[in-house]
């Protein structure tokens, strides 16, 4: 990464008639870096990943890649190239034919062309396969055949949209190892539009999480799953126990406290500017959750009953009814001694607790 | 079916087999036979090939039919793909109507379309001749030709003209080198089947060619209602040999050029079923 940036949206927005599919989008993504777009269908990731390969126009804002402004240009201008869902691969042509598609539209010499094809199609490790036509190919075959025709025109940026939908969970997995390395070999910019969490978390840079065309959240992995930004975030990346409190105010070490209901008062960490008096939500990863049996009335009240608990090989997961905070999951090792109608108290460090101020939720 | 398991069924079968084949033999057979009375064999002889090719009527006729069937292909082709084009992004609305009409053209008899264009040819003073009949043709074999493309260009992913696009291809370059290209064998196959039936068409061609134009069936036709000689079965089994060559020809070409996901026998199917 050399801090150069790949691809910048500045208040892009998109409407479809009525619907705003993207609103105000302020994007900066740096050359080489690996940079997922995750969340719900329907969230306009893709809409973004479309207006930056320019198949739709943007309503308004500027789109710009490698430093030039690119928002009115066509698709066949702008130095980027996608790899579809669908894959789209041509399928009158044979693998050689569908990869050179783009160096013959450049108008690429005869030797340089035969040259780059081929260094694509082994990098694609489709050795063997070029007068084969996609209808012949395996799923994961005509997905490298995509990967390959995209770039061997060695672009910008690479956009990949849900470019792993289609292949079952194992070779998923492989194809996530392959990408990620592929993307350090070849240095390009890769924006990645994904609804799996999971796949952009393990190999991103950074991810950005939208909901509703808004941008919720752009960070680090961890980030993003430490810190969540809003509980849209904190609920849709990974598991997460979000317990509804009112502010009480600042408390050392740029913590918060927090009333949360029969728990009592727990501190966490938060974003800077939250006002004491508001409704937030502290969020508590399921790991991170601690069980402790309630031993008799001196003990204090139960905080939480176990509801049932399910055994996922490495560890156990253990669901909970904490009265006016709802269902909680816990998941851990340490949770194997409790059983069904058992009463808990909970507890947590209080690093591992995160403060989002709650939404204006539905 | 086995002959032995279904024996009424197999005998039906024989008979029905029979009543196709046996006159398309007769006709073979005649077309070498030297008795002119065609009841009797009276030896080989190539005398009525010679005879059908050296007749004028025939040669006319035999051009007509080819200028009508080249100009109403071309004509149906266009149509079709250009209406398989805007199908593919219209309404379904659009669509349901678009594809009413095409089964229309298919289903109603062909009788009432010629009838029909005869009266509007009159009113609208436009001469009948070979133009009325590339018309007349046109409505009909447009209609096949579209339910063949349309088949091919529903196989295809909408996303890849996108593709192209993102390759560098300008919207032309994305049409002629994707979808054009992978509609080739639906074009390809579609043109042999509407020159084909256009060939052999009596109806349309016998309301709309007027005095001035006569293809190779009406020329036939008149042939038979003044005398019946053997030169009707040498161009009968020229007409013969000749559609067969060209739905070979069909078939060959929608697996060869690379049907899109479909082996030979949908090709096949392709072509006649629909």
């Amino acid at each position: 990464m050399n801090g150069e940036s790949s691809v910048r949206l500045s208040g892009v927005e998109k409407r479809f008639g009525d619907l705003v599919a993207v609103r105000s989008v302020d994007l900066d993504i740096a050359a080489g870096e690996f940079f997922s777009v995750i969340g719900p269908s329907g969230c306009g990731k893709t809409t973004t990943l479309r207006l930056i390969a320019g198949f739709e126009r943007p309503t308004q804002g500027m789109i710009e890649i490698a430093g030039r402004e690119v928002t009115g240009l066509p698709p066949y201008r702008r130095p980027v190239n996608t790899v579809f869902q669908s894959y789209a691969l041509f399928p009158h042509l044979d693998v050689f034919e569908n990869v050179a598609f783009g160096l013959r539209e450049a108008r690429v010499r005869r030797a340089e062309l035969r040259r780059r094809v081929a260094e694509a199609i082994s990098l694609a490790q489709l050795d063997g396969r070029e007068r084969a036509k996609p209808r012949q190919l395996s799923g994961g075959q005509q997905q490298r055949v995509a990967l390959a025709r995209a770039l061997v025109n060695r672009p910008e940026v690479l956009l990949l949209d849900e470019p792993l939908g289609a292949l079952d969970l194992k070779l998923r997995k492989e194809m996530q190892v392959q990408l990620k390395d592929l993307q350090r070999e070849v240095g390009v910019t890769f924006v990645y539009v994904t609804h799996d969490q999971e796949e952009a978390f393990s190999m991103s840079d950074r991810v950005a999480v939208m909901d509703h065309g808004l941008l919720e959240q752009v960070g680090r992995p961890e980030d993003v799953y430490r810190r969540p930004a809003t509980p849209f975030v904190a609920s849709f990346v990974g598991l997460a126990n979000r317990l509804a409190g009112r502010l009480v105010g600042a408390a050392p070490g740029e913590r918060y406290e927090v009333d949360l209901d029969h728990l009592g008062r727990r501190s966490a960490h938060g974003p800077p500017g939250l006002a004491a008096g508001a409704a937030v939500t502290v969020v508590v990863r399921p790991e991170d959750l601690r069980l402790a049996p309630a031993t008799g009335p001196q003990g204090g009240p139960a905080a939480a009953t176990v509801i049932d608990v399910a055994f996922l090989g490495a560890h156990r997961m253990v669901r909970l009814d904490a009265g006016a905070l709802g269902q909680l999951v816990a998941i851990g090792q340490g949770q194997s001694t409790v059983v069904p109608d058992d009463k808990v108290v909970l507890s947590w460090a209080d690093d591992d607790a995160w403060v989002v101020a709650a939404a204006a939720q539905p | 079916m086995s002959l032995r398991r279904h024996p009424v069924a197999g005998a039906l079968a024989l008979v029905v087999v029979g009543f196709l084949w046996i006159p398309i033999l007769a006709v073979a057979v005649n077309s070498i036979n030297q008795s002119s009375l065609m009841v009797s064999w009276g030896g080989a002889t190539v005398h009525w090939y010679s005879l059908a090719l050296h007749d004028p009527n025939v040669r006319t006729g035999l051009t007509t039919t080819i200028e009508i069937a080249l100009g109403s292909t071309l004509v149906s082709l266009v149509i079709a793909v250009s209406g398989a084009l805007w199908w593919r992004r219209a309404p379904a609305r659009a669509r349901a109507v678009y594809d009413a009409m095409v089964y229309a053209r298919i289903i109603l008899p062909e009788v009432v379309f010629a009838t029909a264009l005869f009266f509007l040819f009159l009113k609208a003073r436009f001469p009948l001749g070979i133009l009325a009949i590339i018309v007349g043709h046109s409505v009909w074999n447009s209609a096949y030709a579209a339910v063949i493309i349309q088949a091919r260009l529903v196989g295809l992913d909408p996303a890849i003209e996108e593709a192209a696009a993102d390759l560098g291809a300008t919207p032309w370059r994305a049409f002629r080198r994707v979808t054009f290209a992978a509609l080739l064998p639906a074009i390809i196959a579609g043109g042999l089947l509407t020159f084909t039936f256009s060939f052999d068409d009596v109806v349309t061609s016998y309301f709309l060619g007027g005095n001035s134009a006569t293809p190779l069936p009406l020329v036939l036709f008149g042939m038979i209602r003044f005398r019946i000689t053997p030169e009707i079965n040498a161009i009968g089994v020229m007409v013969m040999l000749f559609t067969v060559t060209l739905m070979g020809v069909a078939v060959a070409a929608s697996t060869l050029v690379g049907s899109v996901g479909r082996g030979r026998r949908d090709a096949l199917a392709e072509l006649y079923g629909q």
